[in-house]
């Protein structure tokens, strides 16, 4: 099986190979490796990889894999193939998302409206502070999609603009 | 004298778990309101007794006035305990209680009054000599009057406080839209628009000083807590005594405190906030009419418990000790665990608690209401959880600190569990030499990742990945535990 798991911002791609128990695992241009992952105590894991011998805390939801390691902590994604398509395709700045999870307080624009690259699009609210989206581009609104004291999630699509700076017909 | 023999605690989660442990072991039966979303969650589940207040949204349950009062008749509860944030500080509840003959755990309404509006507290310093950073109010000339003062200036509302809806404005041309903002931000939180605009000082030190004041004019300093390291206007790290004052300026700050709390006929616990400037000079910056949340790091030095001289006072009894009693022992410091992301922007995080392992032993407190499975959301604060450590000296509760947040670990949302330590462990903190710019000034960014780490996680992602290891998912024993996980 191969994907691509996001961490830190970065894409790898990631081959895992069975049988169960006998995995080898192929990152990048690295020589694929045994790899296991046995259970110490509570909730704490000893990853083997190669040589090497690793403790780790792991907890998994979906697509999402928490890791505390050597101090630190790291979220990393486990992307799906047809999502991640979706994604490349679409970041053209063509949409301005919430920067966290939040509230609409105020919409400022109606679609149809002209926009230039900073034009206020909405007051959103989250933890107690207001933050004012603004419009990563020139061009048009085509949505609003979501309203006044309406929530939504980090990342949620809040507004989609068109090309050109010209009303569509 | 009014006995107290039940106890509402307007509040939620760890400081409504804080309130309740005191309330147990005075044997004072106690009371909780609760949002429906919350019911099941560790502090309902604490209470011997609990109200449910729906409200949309939650926030607006532990608001609701009326429900509130009604619930402390319906419940026989003759005291309220506003806890911090939501009613703390707000005097028409403290009046309306009165009026309703049931006591509120905190100042005379006046008190709540005179510190909540900012520009009157201000003049109320002036007025006993305590120097007040320059500062400009609202009204004719406001925009020509702040560029006089000039720039940077800090923006706050006049009924605010805690942070809450300030701005730095460091140049002319964003001025006016910054006061816009703070003005919507004002009326938002506070219920009024108006706005001063201060000197901004260059990165001062915070210095608090906590105080108890009983209604027969006894008032006591329980020594100060440096709460210099800080992000957006909060603070995340507090430690008393604080690191290197002169003594004779610490003198100054604890007796000025004392003074406020005397001059203004304050009654119950309460702290006078302080800057510091490296010049040597102090500023009045505001009192908190409330116990705060960094409350725990006096009670490690002093040995008493806030909570209960809260309740004493508010019963009418006097203090039982006076200044000389006051003994400080050690060190303490305190790091405030909140669901964010420091790598960006510190921006709030959700998601649910999947591992839950919280520190523990000498030394060592955790005030929380955490558990494994539980929804983290953008409904409340993201504060998750408060570590306090307490050692002879500073650095001992340092590295007592550093080795309690080593062995936090709590996976499913984003913390700033990592970046605390990175905090706890810095040199130029270590070496006292903190104010408020600290974080911005030092290089607090995560180490670079080396190539067989990232391969590690990367490995060890994909073989607790279903969507790696599918048919053979079932078999496998460890798959299985972590399955367990999935929500």
């Amino acid at each position: 099986m191969r994907r691509c798991i996001e961490l830190l911002g970065h894409r790898y791609e990631v081959s895992l190979n069975g049988p169960t128990g006998k995995w080898i695992i192929g990152i990048k241009d690295r020589h694929p490796e045994a790899a296991s992952i046995t259970i110490q105590g509570n909730s704490s894991f000893i990853l083997a990889l190669g040589e090497d011998n690793l403790p780790m805390e792991i907890a998994r939801a979906g697509e999402e894999v928490f890791i505390q390691a050597f101090g630190r902590n790291f979220r990393l994604k486990i992307l799906d193939p047809v999502e991640q398509a979706a994604q490349e395709a679409g970041s053209k700045g063509d949409t301005a998302r919430a920067p966290m999870p939040g509230v609409v307080v105020e919409t400022a624009v109606r679609p149809g409206d002209i926009v230039t690259r900073g034009t206020p699009l909405m007051t959103i609210e989250s933890m107690k502070i207001l933050t004012v989206i603004k419009a990563p581009r020139d061009g048009h609104v085509t949505k609003v999609h979501v309203e006044k004291g309406q929530a939504f999630e980090k990342n949620a699509i809040l507004v989609t603009l068109g090309e050109g700076r010209e009303r569509p017909l | 004298m009014k006995e107290i023999r039940k106890v509402l605690i307007a509040n939620r989660g760890e400081i409504a778990c804080r309130i309740m442990r005191t309330l147990d072991r005075l044997g004072i039966p106690s009371v909780l309101i609760c949002h429906p979303c919350e019911i099941q969650g560790p502090a309902a589940r604490l209470a011997p007794e609990v109200v449910e207040i729906d409200g949309d949204p939650p926030v607006s349950a532990y608001l609701d006035v009326e429900e509130i009062i009604k619930a402390c008749k319906t419940t026989g509860a003759d005291a309220v305990h506003p806890g911090f944030g939501f009613l703390a500080e707000n005097s028409s509840f403290a009046e309306r209680l009165k009026s309703d003959g049931i006591s509120f755990i905190g100042p005379k309404p006046e008190s709540i009054e005179l510190m909540g509006n900012k520009l009157k507290a201000r003049e109320f310093c002036i007025s006993l000599g305590i120097p007040v950073v320059p500062a400009e109010q609202e009204g004719r000339g406001f925009i020509s009057r702040l560029k006089a003062l000039g720039f940077p200036i800090l923006l706050k509302a006049a009924a605010g406080g805690g942070g809450k809806a300030m701005h730095e404005v460091m140049e002319e041309a964003r001025l006016k839209e910054t006061i816009k903002l703070a003005k919507e931000e004002a009326l938002r939180y506070f219920g009024e628009g108006s706005v001063y605009g201060e000197k901004l000082l260059r990165d001062p030190r915070h210095v608090e000083v906590q105080i108890l004041a009983d209604r027969y004019g006894s008032v006591v300093h329980l020594g100060e807590r440096d709460c210099s390291i800080q992000r957006r206007f909060q603070k995340i790290i507090e430690e008393s005594p604080a690191p290197g004052l002169e003594p004779e300026l610490r003198q100054e700050l604890l007796s000025s405190a004392v003074k406020i709390a005397k001059e203004a006929g304050y009654e119950s616990a309460g702290t006078v906030e302080f800057l510091l400037d490296g010049q040597g000079r102090f500023y009045f910056l505001e009192m908190n009419t409330r116990i705060q949340v960094e409350h725990p790091v006096t009670e490690m030095v002093t040995g008493l418990d806030l909570v209960e001289q809260q309740i004493k006072i508010a019963a009418g009894e006097p203090l039982f000790f006076t200044q000389k009693d006051i003994i400080i022992k050690g060190h303490a410091v305190e790091a405030r665990l909140y669901a964010e992301d420091p790598e960006s922007d510190f921006q709030p995080s959700t998601g649910r608690i999947l591992i839950l392992r919280l520190p523990e032993g000498s030394g060592i407190r955790v005030d929380h209401a955490l558990e494994k499975g539980m929804n983290v959301t953008h409904a409340f604060d993201p504060m998750l959880a408060k570590i306090i450590a307490h050692g002879q000296d500073r650095q001992t509760a340092l590295d007592l600190l550093g080795s309690a947040l080593g062995k936090t670990v709590i996976l499913g949302v984003t913390t700033n569990r990592e970046f605390l330590e990175r905090i706890v462990g810095h040199p130029t903190m270590r070496a006292g030499d903190i104010h408020t710019g600290f974080i911005a000034s030092n290089n607090l960014k995560a180490p670079q990742l080396e190539d067989h780490q990232r391969e590690m996680l990367l490995a060890a992602a994909a073989l607790v990945s279903r969507q790696f290891t599918d048919q053979e998912f079932a078999v496998s024993e460890p798959y299985a535990a972590i399955g367990d996980w999935i929500n």
